[in-house]
């Protein structure tokens, strides 16, 4: 043990004084003794050889200093002359080359270091060369040397230095040839970590045939000579292949690579087994491993981690390998790998590893599968997604396109129908949403249903409040339709004509299948509304029909009697009139040539058809739901309780005394005047769309129609608080009357 | 009152040691001056003031720090002007000295704030604001006639030496190198401009400066009248150059240029030989102007046009183009000394070798300039190294030949790669070019040792390798045509070399065949038509023969140009005909 501690020491002495010397360039020699622990060495400024900036590499060749600088725009190759003129004095500066960066935004760590080493014909022996070369110094062989840089390299005979950078470029420079510039030999495309060369044959005695550059990431680069003649002259061979990466640094011997990973050292034969056949056959070989890098270069781990640093390793007489590596804690470990033997690699190898690596291999297969098929779902789900928001948007355009007059491929249709619930009536509107376009109608979708009372219960504070019902469904395809049904109104609310305007909505968060619980707060963004169409339910809509000769006392139940007395009871304390409550009745009158014309009503039993075409109508968009109108035959005479439960009577007469005009007159006749109002207003508006040719006519009865009625209203209102109770009312209801009864006729 | 003006006193007293102190150091002086900023202006501390920023400035400049001497000159301007109580509202820097200047006229002061002056005036003119100094020269007039004023000056300060605050550099001194170095960069850059200069470098040529200033001047007197076409006048001007400083090595390849164009090749030798051996010698390429002064004078020369003017090839481009005059014109033993002496200095692993990547290199490829050497040799009849040489070039380009080279269309090929010309400049056909010329020149050596076997052998290379191309004959155009142009004459050469070796061995139908072949790749050839001739002749057809002869009678082997590469030339290396005998022949002929 302190044998070998003592060993490291020594080991770390030399490092150092050959590392200083070669900073310092035959400065003074340090010596201090092994084992005495690191010692802080001063450098005087006797030492300064040259001064520049952000030097990333250096390197001796002969005697020329090299120094690869990173300046703002360029890589800067600078060389110097060592032999000084005087001690004091810097190097002389001989040249600099520059290679622009090739883009300055991505070589912004400056962590990352350059490469530099030097090649040579390996025919030249530099005179005064030591037997073993000096680090980063290897001969070439020269066939591989010519191809590679050139006639006129080979020519001088000049040492060529190569230049790794950080952005993976791999450049060179002959040096002995006037005018030579910087050109690039390949790009690696990724930080060049380590440059070296090997011998590739037993023949090419101490030249390498084969240089090799390692990337960061593991990405490596084997240049080799071709055959002659084989491609116009033979060229250069670049084979490329991959070893598990990172790569913190690296240093090879004759044919063995020596990495760290940082995690592990590892070591890759080139030449040798498996892999060895690269190498030494022919191209077939080679083609598969140029197609399949990572088919060929595969590492053997030497279980040491946290290696950051290695120097060159000795190779004893016995074969063994010598390296000496720094930790990232700063050891400095000394590492003696065993012979191995053919036999070693032959049997030993295969039994274990192969079993193991086969094992990695299908656990790595298994561990794709199961990405692949995660990955294959959520493609599929995304690709489903952008179908469906391509039908949101199909439809988003189809209905934002058009005009409120057109009528939409996706609208609403309604249907009324009074219901009991637990004693109470209501009017039930049903609605029912049809898929007239070629787009189906996905999740996310909503149906909006808005309910605005056009007029309001007094009470309520003369403000109309709508309602809103929402229902979401899912999936509504071409030609479908889907149903909902809300209330309108109560039993006793007169707040007709009601307005409901149905809207579309789509919701981001619903679409995609998430709850409002996770859904974000801003959900106006994540929603759009797309208009349908309005329907409109009024008084005829919400009548109520009872049996025709019912008079308005015929209530049975006593909640309806009850309410009987209060009306009546409120009136006459409103009107304070008679007893009986006032009759109100409006008229309509209309030609029977345009009942006939316009709305293809049978000529034969005018009244009836009238009646039932009033009732049935569906108008607004909504149509109201009858089991049968109770009409006793000829009798024109409907009876009902609208909403309010004021009893209504509807009836159509028949003026034939005025030929050949037959006039056909319904008349509205309710002790309510909201309902005679609201009922003449149902009526009109019915003959109104669709007899549209008369709208000028009709415009001007409703002006009048609605400035009487006001005025009603607010006459009325005003009695009630109290302030007068005059004979005003009257006076104006029976103006209002004798309009209703004038003789305009709808032609 | 008291403590100021011992502080005064002793400000004073520092400067004058800084001044007398044997290194000046722009850092110590520019304390010195910001102590004497951080009180307020004031008239008696003027004088101490300028001085300190005449020195400081004095200092910057020495150590090419011109931005900041320019920054605490505009400042102290400004300061004086606040003593003045003048502001002109501008930051310009001409505005603002023509201000202070005109405040101080008449006080003491006044020779202080001209000095400054000065030393903005060599601010600009290193900096090249040519302009500015043209604005100044006006000022400058008045600088002469405040010299009586200085004078005085001189002997005042003699008497009372301590109390007056020491200059580190003499003013006048200052403005007399000021002057020429403006007359020097002024005159470059006119020339380039295509001005007539010469009055004024004329008349700077008579100022008192150092000798190799007054060497530019000449020099460039000379390049102006070279200019104007008066090569006689001119170098009478570089040899003036010359005698006022010898080291004035660009006065030498101006003149050896001027001698090329005279076409007088001895002296342009000479002069090239001596240009080089000067090259060689250190230090002469930066001329070591007046070390003991502070300010050099190439803190001010320093316009681009002036360096252009100035600048001289590399020591081996130099011995390269004397190598090849040398060649050129029949003095092939000095040539072949001086392409060895090439060879070995691009060999060495001395500085010289790597010194020339610096400069752009004018030397060609080395496998030309090995070719060259060989070709050379072969005509010095030194046939075995010729061999050496050619080997080494074969060695190295051999296996990166093509197999085939295709020559696209020159029109296509120049829009594809305009570009990249000089990128591609050692591609195929110039590897395959060399190669053959190697051939060539090794074919010629085995002709010359009369081994007619082996020279046939190296010829069948040589045209091997050329019929490797393939050209669409289109008109020969500039950046191929030199290269076509070689291959034909290497077409031409070799068979014309194979066939004359094919004539020596009596094979006269391969002979005849080849020297028809060569004749057709290349019809200038005169020892081919000879040979052509000869060939007939020994066939028996004399008439035919005859014919030959008198069509190539009267051109003799056309003599060695520049404009292509000197082994694609005839070298009259191989066996010669006579021509009296050929005149004998003919006459014979003539009567029957």
């Amino acid at each position: 043990m302190g044998d070998r501690l003592e060993n490291c020491c020594r080991c770390a002495s030399n490092v150092c004084k050959s590392d200083l010397t070669f900073h310092l360039f035959g400065g003074q020699s340090f010596s201090h003794d092994a084992g005495s622990g690191p010692t802080e060495l001063k450098i005087s400024t006797e030492c300064l050889v040259a001064v520049a900036d952000r030097v990333s590499s250096l390197l001796v060749v002969g005697s020329v200093l090299l120094t690869l600088c990173r300046t703002d725009a360029s890589w800067s190759l600078t060389l110097y002359q060592i032999q000084r003129t005087s001690q004091s004095d810097p190097c002389d500066l001989l040249a600099s080359f520059s290679l622009p960066l090739v883009s300055p935004k991505v070589q912004s760590d400056t962590e990352s270091r350059c490469v530099l080493v030097c090649v040579y014909p390996g025919d030249l022996m530099p005179a005064s060369s030591p037997p073993h070369p000096p680090r980063s110094h290897y001969p070439l062989q020269p066939l591989l040397f010519r191809r590679l840089f050139g006639a006129e390299a080979a020519l001088s005979k000049s040492p060529v230095v190569l230049c790794g950078l950080p952005d993976g470029r791999l450049s060179f420079l002959p040096l002995r040839i006037p005018g030579s510039r910087l050109r690039i030999l390949h790009s690696l495309e990724q930080s060049v970590v380590f440059v070296g060369a090997s011998a590739v044959m037993e023949t090419d005695a101490g030249c390498a045939g084969c240089l090799i550059a390692l990337g960061k990431q593991g990405r490596a680069v084997l240049i080799r000579a071709g055959r002659a003649g084989l491609e116009g002259g033979g060229g250069t061979r670049f084979t490329l292949g991959c070893v598990p990466g990172p790569v913190e640094c690296a240093c090879m011997d004759q044919s063995r690579v020596y990495y760290s990973t940082g995690s592990d050292l590892l070591m890759v034969d080139l030449w040798d087994g498996s892999s060895g056949t690269a190498g030494r056959q022919g191209d077939k070989e080679d083609e598969a491993s140029r197609s399949n890098p990572a088919a060929f270069l595969t590492p053997i781990s030497l279980n040491v981690s946290g290696v950051v640093a290695l120097h060159q390793p000795a190779r004893s007489s016995a074969g063994e390998v010598q390296l000496l590596s720094l930790s990232v804690r700063g050891r400095l470990q000394s590492i003696r790998l065993p012979v191995r033997t053919q036999e070693d690699s032959l049997s030993k190898g295969p039994s274990s590893q192969v079993g193991r690596s086969v094992g990695d291999i299908l656990s790595a297969i298994g561990d794709i599968c199961e990405r692949a098929s995660v990955l294959k779902t959520i493609i599929r789900s995304k690709n489903q997604i952008l179908k469906q928001l391509n039908q949101v948007v199909n439809i988003s355009f189809l209905l934002s396109n058009r005009s409120e007059s057109d009528l939409k491929p996706v609208r609403c249709r309604g249907s009324v129908r009074w219901s009991r619930l637990l004693q109470r009536d209501s009017l039930n509107l049903t609605c029912v949403l049809e898929n007239l376009s070629p787009f189906v109608l996905e999740r996310g979708w909503t149906l909006s249903v808005t309910v605005l009372p056009l007029s309001c219960p007094l009470e309520a504070g003369g403000e109309a409040s709508s309602v809103n019902y929402s229902f979401p469904f899912s999936g509504l395809g071409p030609g479908e339709s889907v149903e909902v049904s809300l209330p309108v109104a109560a039993a006793g609310d007169a707040s007709f004509p009601v307005t409901v305007t149905c809207s579309l909505l789509f919701s981001l968060w619903r679409f995609l299948g998430q709850e409002e619980a996770t859904a974000p707060l801003d959900l106006q963004s994540a929603c759009f509304s797309l208009p349908l169409n309005t329907l409109t339910v009024d008084w005829l809509h919400a009548l109520r029909l009872s049996d025709p000769p019912a008079p308005a006392r015929s209530s049975s139940s006593p909640a309806d009697l009850l309410q009987g007395f209060i009306s009546s009871r409120q009136l006459r304390c409103r009107g304070g009139q008679a007893s009986r409550p006032e009759e109100y009745s409006a008229r309509v009158r209309v030609s029977s040539e345009l009942l006939r014309d316009a709305l293809g009503l049978a000529p034969g039993s005018p009244r009836v058809s009238l009646l039932e075409w009033l009732l049935s109508e569906g108008c607004g968009g909504v149509k109201m739901e009858r089991k049968g109108i109770k009409t006793d035959g000829s009798s024109s005479v409907i009876c009902g309780s609208a909403p309010d439960n004021a009893t209504v009577k509807l009836t159509v007469n028949v003026e034939e005394k005025t030929k050949p005009l037959v006039i056909v007159e319904v008349q509205v006749k309710s002790s309510s005047v909201a309902a005679v109002c609201g009922l003449h207003h149902a009526v009109l508006r019915r003959i109104q769309v669709h007899t549209l040719s008369l709208q000028v006519i009709l415009k001007f009865l409703l002006k009048i129609y609605q400035s009487e009625f006001s005025r009603t209203c607010q006459v009325w209102e005003a009695s009630s608080v109290g302030v007068s109770s005059g004979q005003t009312p009257p006076l104006l209801l029976r103006v209002y009357q004798q309009l209703r009864d004038g003789p305009l006729l709808i032609l | 009152m008291i403590q100021s003006t011992s502080l005064l006193e002793s400000w004073t007293q520092e400067n004058n040691q800084l001044a007398s102190g044997c290194k000046l150091s722009s850092h110590v002086f520019l304390l010195l001056c910001l102590s004497l900023s951080g009180i307020p202006p004031h008239l008696d501390r003027a004088q101490l003031e300028l001085s300190v920023v005449y020195n400081t400035c004095v200092c910057f400049t020495a150590q090419s720090q011109f931005d900041e001497a320019e920054l605490l000159l505009t400042q102290t301007a400004q300061r004086l002007l606040q003593i003045a109580g003048d502001d002109p509202g501008t930051s310009d820097p001409s505005v603002l000295w023509r201000t202070a200047l005109k405040s101080v006229t008449g006080t003491a002061l006044h020779r202080r704030v001209l000095s400054l002056l000065c030393l903005q005036w060599g601010v600009w003119l290193a900096k090249s604001r040519l302009t500015a100094v043209q604005d100044f020269q006006e000022v400058s007039l008045l600088e002469a006639q405040s010299g009586a004023v200085w004078n005085d000056c001189r002997a005042e300060t003699k008497e009372k030496i301590s109390n007056i605050p020491i200059l580190v550099l003499d003013p006048r001194r200052l403005v007399d190198l000021l002057k020429i170095c403006t007359a020097i960069v002024q005159g470059a850059e006119r020339l380039t401009e295509g001005w007539s200069v010469l009055s004024a470098l004329q008349a700077a040529s008579a100022s008192p400066a150092p000798r190799a200033l007054i060497a530019y001047t000449h020099l460039l007197s000379g390049s102006c009248l070279a200019h104007m076409n008066r090569p006689q006048m001119a170098l009478q001007c570089y040899r003036k150059a010359l005698e006022t400083d010898p080291r004035c090595v660009c006065a030498l390849y101006q003149s050896a240029l001027i001698y090329s164009r005279l076409e007088n090749s001895q002296a342009e030798i000479q002069a090239l030989r001596i240009l080089h051996s000067m090259l060689l010698l250190p230090s002469t390429t930066e001329p070591a102007m007046a070390a003991d002064r502070l300010l050099s004078p190439s803190l001010f020369l320093c316009s681009q046009s002036l360096s252009s003017l100035l600048s001289v090839p590399s020591a081996l481009s130099v011995l390269h183009s004397l190598a090849l005059k040398c060649v050129i014109h029949s003095r092939v033993s000095e040539g072949v000394e001086c392409y060895l002496d090439l060879l070995a200095a691009l060999q060495s692993e001395d500085q010289h070798g790597v010194r020339v990547h610096a400069a752009v290199s004018t030397l060609p490829k080395l496998p030309r300039l090995y070719l060259e050497a060989g070709a050379a040799l072969l005509m010095a009849r030194r046939p075995a190294d010729c061999m050496a040489l050619c080997d080494e070039v074969i060695g190295s380009t051999l296996d990166l030949l093509p197999e085939k080279v295709l020559l696209e269309d020159p029109v296509a090929r120049r829009v594809a790669g305009s570009g990249e010309v000089t990128e591609e400049a050692e591609n195929g056909l110039v590897r395959l070019l060399w190669t053959a010329a190697a051939y060539l020149l090794q074919g010629h050596c085995y002709s010359q040792l009369k081994d007619w076997k082996q020279a046939v052998t190296h010829y069948t290379r040589c045209i091997n390798l050329l019929v490797k191309v393939h050209y669409k004959d289109t008109d020969k155009d500039a950046e191929q045509g030199v290269d076509l142009c070689v291959l034909q004459r290497l077409k031409g050469l070799s068979l014309a070399g194979r066939g004359i070796s094919f004539a020596q061995i009596d094979r006269l139908r391969e002979a005849l065949r080849d020297l028809q072949l060569s004749r057709q790749a290349h019809p200038e050839g005169v020892s081919a038509r000879r040979w052509y001739g000869e060939v007939l002749w020994r066939l028996d057809r004399k008439q035919e023969a005859a014919a030959c002869w008198e069509q190539t009678w009267s051109n003799p082997i056309p003599s060695l140009s520049e404009a292509l590469p000197v082994y694609a030339q005839e070298l009259q290396s191989g066996p010669l005909l006579d021509s009296a005998e050929l005149r004998q022949k003919l006459q014979e002929l003539g009567p029957t």
